[in-house]
């Protein structure tokens, strides 16, 4: 319920910073893109991977490290923004279901007990996490849906794309101040 | 022998003859400006041939550039921009930082791009099958590379270093070590042809400076032999004209002496009382008197040719009546006639037309054709005077034509053109002891040239000679058959 509130005030304000951006004539290269997307965040892979769509719950078990290998036999390489972004923040949110500190700790213990196979790389833009996916056939990462361009390739959640009502992942907009 | 017939030769040949005459009088005339002229065109062609010359090696210099030099400076950039490749791919393991490993992906990719680019470009300009096959080559080991460098950038951005540099040492290095091979292969391609058009050039360079060096000594060659030619053209005419005036002054001082010294005998003879009676007297002064105005003549004669040759002569045209000057210069010349024995037959038509003249210039002229006839006219000379109407060379004028024939010694063909220079005189006449100067036939010549007329001849040796005198009319008339003069048709 908490959720669903959440989630509709979320696209009321895109929905004003859209219209705001639009009237000051500013070209932000998403002025096209409806509320709702570009609020929302896409899991990117690289376009060679034949995965389409994973389950929210497969996602967690990737993002935590506890998965080490595509169906396809590549090695998977989880891709992170560096932490404070809120890219990584909604991950961690809605994904990992975990703090920062928790998420750390995890993959310290993990790594220390073999539990996790392989540990994230972090990267600082976007844009970074773009090419990384691009140059990287078993890599996983998240951008905001507006930072996706044709070099990677987007998987759907719990089958649904980014876009649909009922795509599970958002970025949480701050208020303005 | 009917010597009209043979003279009616004269405008036989047409017009292309009368031109052929015509620029062979110009050149004569005018020697040294045609060899001035021919000496010019030579330059003209020279400097033609040269800028021919050097546009060809310019175009093949173009060519070279365009293929061998260009080529050669793209091939040195795909080497630099492949290196570049392999460079970025391996500065990315030098780091561990992601963000890093992937600014040097990016540029690696960069300079692959630029590579594949230039690769296409050169399959599109090649043309020999050597050139396409080693642009094929080099595309599929670049191929093959770019595949395993891939592999080793995702390698490296996983964080499996060792693995990646496996992956370079085994695939990686090998078939960069081909992409470079191909790149020198293809160098050496661009170095040969560059190599072969450089030869071109330095033959094609080398052939024209031969060549102009033999143009250049072929005109010095003949511009010296034009100058010399001119040189000794001048001279020579400068001697001919000295040996001319040498014999003129010979032949004035004959004529000067023979009645200077008649006079003379005859003053002596007075002057020593050998002469008392009146009968004698009155002789000897008719003698001294005839042979003084024998000299008077002779000194008029070289003053007027001296201010005609000058053009210091200033004659005034005006019409004339024909008859009327013929019977003048008869007249004049009876004495003379009467003593040479002469027998004149005078046909003159009876509308002749007035020309326009000066009328004693023009008796002046007619003059010295008639005394001619009389001296050259052989024993008992024979001699026609014709005048009549012609049409004019040109085929619009009118014009009148007076004609002086005389069936004496004639001309021999290869002195026609030199009896009109001043002070020749034919050596077949200096051996007849005929006197004269040399002076009469260029005298009537400058006479009738002043008064827009000319003087043509048609003589035969042993046969005899016709001069005849051209004259505009002074108002156009009804126009009669030139055969009228040339046949001698009496008109009256």
């Amino acid at each position: 319920m908490r959720q669903g509130l959440r989630r509709k005030l979320g696209l009321v304000t895109a929905g004003l910073c859209l219209l705001l951006s639009t009237s000051q004539g500013g070209a932000t290269g998403g002025g096209a893109v409806p509320a709702a997307i570009e609020s929302s965040l896409a899991v990117i892979v690289n376009q060679t991977n034949p995965i389409d769509d994973l389950s929210l719950k497969e996602l967690r078990t990737v993002f935590l490290g506890e998965r080490s290998h595509w169906p396809n036999g590549r090695r998977i390489t989880l891709v992170m923004m560096d932490s404070g972004q809120e890219e990584r923040t909604a991950v961690l949110r809605d994904v990992c279901h975990m703090s920062e500190t928790e998420f750390s700790r995890h993959f310290l213990q993990g790594l220390f007990t073999g539990e996790v196979f392989v540990s994230p790389k972090t990267l600082s833009t976007p844009v970074g996490v773009r090419k990384f996916v691009f140059n990287v056939p078993g890599a996983i990462g998240y951008v905001k849906a507006s930072d996706v361009d044709g070099t990677v390739k987007v998987i759907k959640i719990n089958g649904h794309s980014v876009g649909d009502p009922e795509y599970p992942l958002h970025i949480e907009v701050r208020p303005a101040k | 022998m009917n010597q009209a017939g043979k003279l009616g030769q004269s405008r036989a040949g047409g017009r292309l003859g009368k031109w052929w005459k015509r620029g062979g009088e110009l050149a004569g005339r005018h020697t040294s400006s045609l060899l001035m002229f021919m000496v010019l065109c030579v330059v003209v062609a020279v400097g033609a041939f040269m800028i021919g010359d050097l546009h060809t090696a310019s175009a093949q210099v173009q060519k070279m550039y365009a293929g061998s030099v260009q080529g050669l400076r793209s091939i040195g950039e795909l080497q630099y921009e492949a290196q570049e490749t392999r460079r970025s791919t391996l500065y990315a393991l030098t780091t561990n930082d992601s963000n890093l490993q992937v600014e040097y992906a990016d540029q690696s990719r960069a300079a692959d791009q630029l590579v594949t680019e230039g690769i296409g470009r050169y399959l599109a300009g090649a043309r020999v099958p050597q050139e396409i096959e080693l642009g094929k080559r080099l595309q599929g080991d670049w191929a093959v590379y770019l595949k395993v460098r891939d592999e080793v950038l995702a390698s490296i951005l996983e964080g499996s270093i060792k693995e990646a540099v496996d992956l370079d040492l085994s695939g990686g290095v090998p078939s960069f070590d081909r992409v470079r091979q191909d790149l020198e292969e293809i160098k050496r391609l661009y170095d040969e042809e560059a190599s072969d058009q450089l030869a071109l050039v330095d033959a094609s360079s080398r052939r024209s400076v031969i060549r102009l060096m033999g143009v250049l000594s072929f005109t010095l060659l003949f511009a010296s032999v034009s100058v010399w030619a001119i040189q000794r053209s001048k001279m020579m005419n400068a001697v001919r004209l000295a040996k001319l005036q040498m014999d003129f002054v010979a032949s004035v001082s004959h004529e000067l002496r023979t009645p200077l010294a008649v006079i003379c005998a005859s003053a002596q003879n007075i002057a020593d009382g050998v002469v008392d009676q009146k009968e004698q007297l009155a002789k000897y002064g008719s003698v001294i008197r005839h042979h003084s105005t024998q000299l008077t003549e002779l000194v008029n004669q070289i003053l007027q040719f001296a201010a005609t040759h000058e053009g210091r002569n200033r004659y005034t045209l005006r019409p004339l009546e024909v008859n009327a000057v013929i019977t003048s210069v008869l007249t004049n010349t009876r004495e003379l006639a009467e003593e040479a024995e002469a027998k004149v037959e005078e046909y003159v038509a009876d509308d002749l037309p007035p020309v326009m003249a000066d009328f004693p210039a023009l008796c002046q002229c007619l003059q010295n054709l008639f005394v001619n006839a009389l001296k050259y006219g052989g024993k008992n000379p024979a001699i026609t005077i014709r005048a009549a109407c012609v049409h004019g060379d040109n085929g619009r004028t009118d014009e009148v034509w007076i004609s002086v024939e005389d069936h004496g010694i004639g001309i021999d063909g290869g002195e026609l053109k030199q009896i009109f220079e001043p002070f020749y005189r034919s050596p077949v006449v200096t051996a007849a002891q005929i006197h004269g100067t040399g002076l009469g036939l260029p005298l009537a010549k400058s006479i009738a040239e002043a008064m827009g007329g000319k003087i043509s001849v048609v003589s035969k040796l042993g046969v005899g000679s016709r001069f005849t005198l051209q004259l505009p009319v002074a108002h156009p008339i009804r126009l009669k058959s030139q055969n009228q003069v040339e046949q001698g048709v009496p008109q009256s």
